[in-house]
């Protein structure tokens, strides 16, 4: 998983709980790379599990709060870090069905080893979307915060809904209808 | 500050001196493989350049060194290149002046100059375009044109390249050709007429020789002695082998004209024509083996074929029970005929000289010595050769091939 993940994650641990909630699940979590996170390394996932769980263990939120929560705070690391990427959509349903054909191209340009999730669209109207959420991390909720962050970019807002397919949530059907 | 809080940025501290340790690795590491792959990259350029330099300096190459004039001109007609062959052949010099190829057209070949034009445009390319064009001196000379469109990476035409041969030596030969074809066939016209009046007035006297005599006869019969009687009927009988000869040659004179009429000849109904032509003995029989082919050409030179070599075996057939036979065989690419008799034969020595014009080996009044001579200018006409087997008392064999 890349480091960016990391460093804005444990930024906002910081930003919302402090240093010493960084401190304590960064202690309890046995990691391989002792908690030192370099925006441009590349990491285990199991180490951002063990974050997420104990951060969820003290905070008592459900993980996939936390990962709507840090998705919301990821949209705006996007926002002022890819500015450009954004400036090429005027609509939150075009920019969300290309996803796969447009976005995570130009990840890739950046992290080319970078392993993304697969979002398939199944059906587009101009003010609905359902696409098919395909991921063994299972983070379809930090899939979720994106979304609602990329109507609020465009001054709309939507109703989303999330569907398993699997129990485990590593393939999720996403039904998002615009609000008018 | 409490020694935990302390601690607790004393970690967080640590991590963060690791953290920049790893990243400035990492870039490090990026920076190495970025200078490898740069210097990887010059390495490939040059030998792109290299390359290119290579195949520029053989255009160039080829540019100067082709024999025939070379244009590049851009889509209005301006000529943007071209080399010295050019300069020399149009007169025209683009390092001294404003060249368009539109100042070339020969007037006359205007409205095929356009549409070629127009047919380059469109299908980016025209081969073997042949007109006249006019030079800067003045000279209009004849030019074959190949010409092809370029176009930029966008597949545009951008400019348009031809080659251009001087063809005017070869163009003036074709006509002077023609022209020495056209008299030669005027001055052969000429000729068979010629032999035409020549045997009307050559007969008209024989005629008239011939006349008298049977005047003589009849003013005088009963008078004239045997011996004189005898010679009388001795010139009549000249006289009729004068007038065949003649016959004879202005036959020959057209039996070696050019093959007018290619139709189908059903060999088969010419030998039917020629049997009932020709006078038959009873004590003689024509067979014909098997059904003859049908041919191209002219079915009158086909039976005059026939009609000489069947007479000849009539004529010189000596035996009681005379047999003439006719067939062939079929080749991939002709046929080969035979007539072959049971007759007096023809000593060896002699089968070369009887195909020449009169050279008959009986001085008979039947024979005039031409009768081989046109079967030898008709076979000849059909690409075919002729000869002979034969055993002197035995018989004779002719056969000749028809070219396909």
């Amino acid at each position: 998983m890349k480091g960016i993940i990391f460093t804005e994650f444990l930024d906002l641990v910081e930003d919302k709980f402090g240093l010493e909630m960084v401190d304590t699940i960064v202690s309890q979590s046995k990691l391989e790379s002792e908690g030192a996170y370099t925006a441009i390394g590349t990491y285990r996932f199991s180490e951002m599990l063990q974050l997420l769980q104990n951060l969820s263990s003290h905070t008592k939120i459900s993980i996939d709060d936390l990962l709507l929560t840090y998705a919301e705070h990821f949209f705006s690391v996007i926002e002022s870090s890819y500015p450009g990427l954004l400036a090429t959509y005027n609509d939150p349903i075009e920019m969300l069905a290309s996803i796969e054909n447009h976005i995570h191209v130009e990840v890739r340009k950046i992290y080319p080893d970078a392993e993304l999730p697969t979002f398939v669209v199944q059906e587009k109207t101009a003010n609905s979307l359902t696409m098919i959420y395909k991921s063994s991390r299972a983070m379809h909720h930090f899939g979720l915060g994106l979304m609602n962050k990329t109507f609020e970019h465009f001054n709309s807002s939507a109703e989303i809904m999330l569907e398993k397919i699997k129990e485990d949530g590593t393939e999720v059907k996403f039904i998002i209808k615009k609000n008018e | 500050m409490s020694q935990e809080k302390i601690d607790i940025l004393q970690r967080a501290l640590k991590r963060e001196k690791a953290a920049r340790k790893a990243a400035e690795k990492i870039l490090e590491d990026k920076s190495k493989e970025l200078y490898v792959l740069s210097e990887e990259l010059k390495v490939s350029n040059a030998k792109l350049e290299a390359s290119v330099n290579e195949k520029s300096s053989q255009l160039e190459g080829v540019f100067k060194n082709i024999n025939d004039a070379y244009v590049v001109i851009d889509i209005t007609g301006n000529v943007i290149k071209m080399n010295n062959v050019a300069i020399d052949f149009f007169g025209y010099d683009i390092a001294q002046e404003n060249f368009n190829i539109v100042r070339l057209i020969y007037f006359k070949d205007a409205e095929y100059a356009f549409t070629s034009f127009k047919t380059l445009l469109k299908e980016g390319a025209f081969a073997n375009y042949t007109a006249r064009i006019i030079t800067k001196q003045k000279e209009i000379k004849w030019v074959q044109i190949n010409a092809s469109l370029i176009y930029d990476e966008n597949e545009k035409p951008i400019a348009a390249q031809g080659i251009v041969r001087d063809i005017t030596a070869l163009k003036n030969l074709e006509n002077q050709k023609e022209k020495i074809l056209k008299e030669l066939e005027k001055s052969n016209n000429e000729l068979y007429e010629y032999a035409h009046i020549v045997s009307h007035d050559l007969k008209s006297p024989l005629r008239s020789i011939d006349a008298l005599i049977s005047w003589i006869k009849m003013d005088n019969e009963g008078k004239l002695d045997e011996p004189t009687l005898q010679n009388l009927t001795l010139i009549e009988g000249t006289l009729e082998t004068m007038e065949k000869l003649i016959s004879n040659i202005l036959e020959y004179s057209s039996a070696g004209s050019e093959i007018n009429e290619t139709k189908y000849v059903y060999l088969d109904q010419i030998m039917d024509d020629v049997s009932r032509l020709l006078f038959v003995p009873e004590h003689i029989s024509i067979k014909v083996l098997k059904k003859l082919p049908v041919v191209k050409g002219d079915s009158t030179k086909f039976q005059q074929l026939f009609q000489n070599l069947v007479s000849n075996a009539i004529k010189f057939n000596n035996k009681d029970q005379g047999i003439i036979e006719i067939d062939f065989v079929e080749e991939p690419s002709f046929y080969q005929f035979s007539v072959s008799d049971n007759g007096i034969g023809i000593e060896k020595k002699f089968h070369d000289r009887i195909f020449k014009i009169f050279h008959s080996l009986n001085k008979s009044k039947e024979s005039t010595g031409i009768g081989l001579s046109i079967v030898k200018k008709i076979v000849d006409l059909y690409e075919g050769t002729i000869w002979l087997e034969s055993e002197p008392g035995e018989g004779t064999t002719f056969f000749f091939t028809i070219k396909k």
